[in-house]
């Protein structure tokens, strides 16, 4: 379980994020939605400590994560797979690389196990027969597969994604979110993605965090999204026509 | 304050890249793999630019000095001592600057821009030290190793241009080279190129490592990588020569 406790973070004293207070269970995937520039990177990237929160708190299965050290801080984040919004695959290494480099700077794993796990990773995500490619010979639903496998080679306790589906067709961004979600289920984790998709709010937003400005707006599920009287949360979620239409239809 | 808050950024820097390594032996890894790229690779244009040069500097010497009362062996030992003393540290360096550093401030930013370098933060990976020591190791290593190189290279350089135009004897050029030799030369060019070697990499790994944007800011990354490191090659050059020969 990860709680942000009243996060706040600023940017050259312009506020990013204002006061966000939310709690992400454990085997669940949990969804962060917002317009793009709402602040969803930053919020992560505090989460992970990538950026230092300026209020608040951070806190891991009860460990305030961003009071740790340098060193105690490093062990939290041995438990953390994290998805960037391009994958941010090492171009120098082969995909079987990738995925081996985690086992090799923090395991004692034998070269065999090493590859016996980095095969287990490529098949859970469907991406067999790949070990020997360069993350440049890969298209990009290929790229963030192969990031996902990577992500989940230490067994992670926490996963975060960011924008998995970005650049990818609906089908293929249906295809990541379902493996995000099934990985997540068979491996209790704790899992935050952020997004911007309503095909993924749809499919596995369990949980739905919705950010507008750097402020939360709204939180609830997939199937109380359709029936909320938020004005800003349906302003983003029924952009389109078609989605405005559905929606009426239903309320009648 | 521009100029001292990169000096204090670049201090933070150089910390967070001497730390005691986590992985041993993936920095040792790192550093062949760096002294491959950095190092062996560069051999083949220290070769072509010691051996001109050198060809130059003896024909040049040789036609400016058209005088009877100077002895012509003079001429190889022109030709020895250009290149000991300057051409090949500080000439040599300077063009290392363009190559090596550009690479280092584009591979770096390009890691950064693609959040590679947060991928590796993520993981818990000291990503400055991994990233930065390997390089700097890889070219103090090897940076010296072809500073000795470039200086066999360009008096042979020097001893072709002879051979082929007969401007002097080859046998008064090879007089020269031998003539009043000084050995502790080299040892000063090898203390520079060490300097050098460590300012080309930890000045265009900075540029590279804070690099933020896009494709055009790796651009310009590398840009300043090239042109702050062959400032302080000059400045240090100044520095070190008054240091050790004075
Ligand atoms: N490093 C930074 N420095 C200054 N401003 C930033 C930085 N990173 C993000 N911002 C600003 O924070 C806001 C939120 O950005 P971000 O979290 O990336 O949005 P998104 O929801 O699309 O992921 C944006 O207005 C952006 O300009
Ligand atoms: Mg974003």
């Amino acid at each position: 379980m990860i709680e942000v406790v009243h996060v706040s973070k600023y940017f050259d004293n312009e506020p990013v994020l204002k006061d966000i207070s939310v709690t992400f269970e454990r085997g669940k995937t949990n969804l962060v939605i917002g317009q793009s520039g709402s602040g969803k990177t930053v919020l992560l990237k505090c989460i992970v400590g990538l950026l230092d929160v300026d209020e608040g708190d951070i806190i891991y299965d009860e460990v305030i994560f961003n009071k740790l050290n340098f060193g105690d801080k490093k062990s939290i984040r041995k438990e953390i797979g994290m998805l960037f919004q391009g994958g941010a695959l090492f171009d120098s290494l082969t995909v079987e690389e990738n995925i081996i480099y985690p086992m090799d700077m923090f395991t004692s794993m034998t070269t065999e196990e090493k590859i016996e796990r980095a095969n287990f990773c490529l098949k859970r995500v469907n991406m067999v027969n790949s070990n020997h490619l360069y993350p440049a010979e890969l298209s990009g639903g290929m790229k963030k597969r192969v990031a996902i496998a990577r992500a989940i080679a230490l067994n992670p306790k926490y996963l975060f994604c960011d924008e998995p589906n970005s650049g990818l067709d609906p089908k293929t961004s249906i295809v990541i979110d379902n493996l995000i979600r099934e990985l997540t289920e068979e491996f209790n984790m704790t899992t935050i993605v952020n997004t911007h998709d309503m095909n993924s709010v749809m499919e596995i937003g369990s949980k739905v965090v919705f950010i507008a400005n750097g402020m939360k707006c709204w939180e609830g599920t997939n199937l109380e999204i359709l029936h909320s009287d938020n004005q800003v949360l349906n302003d983003f979620i029924f952009a389109n026509s078609l989605a405005r239409h559905v929606k009426n239809t239903m309320k009648n | 304050m521009g100029f001292f808050f990169h000096v204090g950024k670049y201090f933070e820097l150089m910390l967070k890249v001497f730390t005691k390594p986590e992985k041993g032996i993936m920095y040792y890894r790192q550093t062949v793999r760096e002294i491959e790229a950095l190092g062996l690779n560069s051999v083949g244009i220290v070769f072509i630019i010691s051996v001109f040069m050198g060809a130059v500097i003896t024909l040049q010497t040789a036609y400016n000095t058209e005088n009877p009362f100077l002895p012509s062996y003079l001429i190889g030992l022109g030709c020895r001592d250009s290149m000991i003393l300057e051409f090949s540290s500080t000439m040599v360096a300077l063009i290392l600057a363009g190559k090596v550093g550009s690479n280092i401030a584009s591979e770096l930013g390009t890691m950064r821009v693609t959040e590679q370098i947060d991928a590796l933060e993520i993981m818990g990976v000291n990503s400055a030290s991994y990233l930065i020591l390997p390089k700097i190791i890889a070219c103090i290593l090897i940076f010296p190793l072809l500073t000795l190189f470039s200086m066999i290279v360009g008096v042979a350089g020097g001893w072709l241009a002879v051979l082929f135009t007969h401007v002097i004897t080859p046998t008064d050029f090879v007089y020269g080279i031998q003539y009043a030799f000084i050995p502790f030369y080299i040892t000063y060019s090898v203390i520079k190129m060490v300097v050098f070697a460590f300012l080309i990499t930890s000045i265009s790994s900075y540029h590279g490592y804070y690099s933020y944007g896009g494709a055009l800011e790796v651009g310009i990354s590398s840009t300043r990588a090239v042109v702050h490191s062959s400032v302080f090659i000059l400045l240090f050059n100044v520095i070190l020569t008054q240091l050790i020969l004075s």
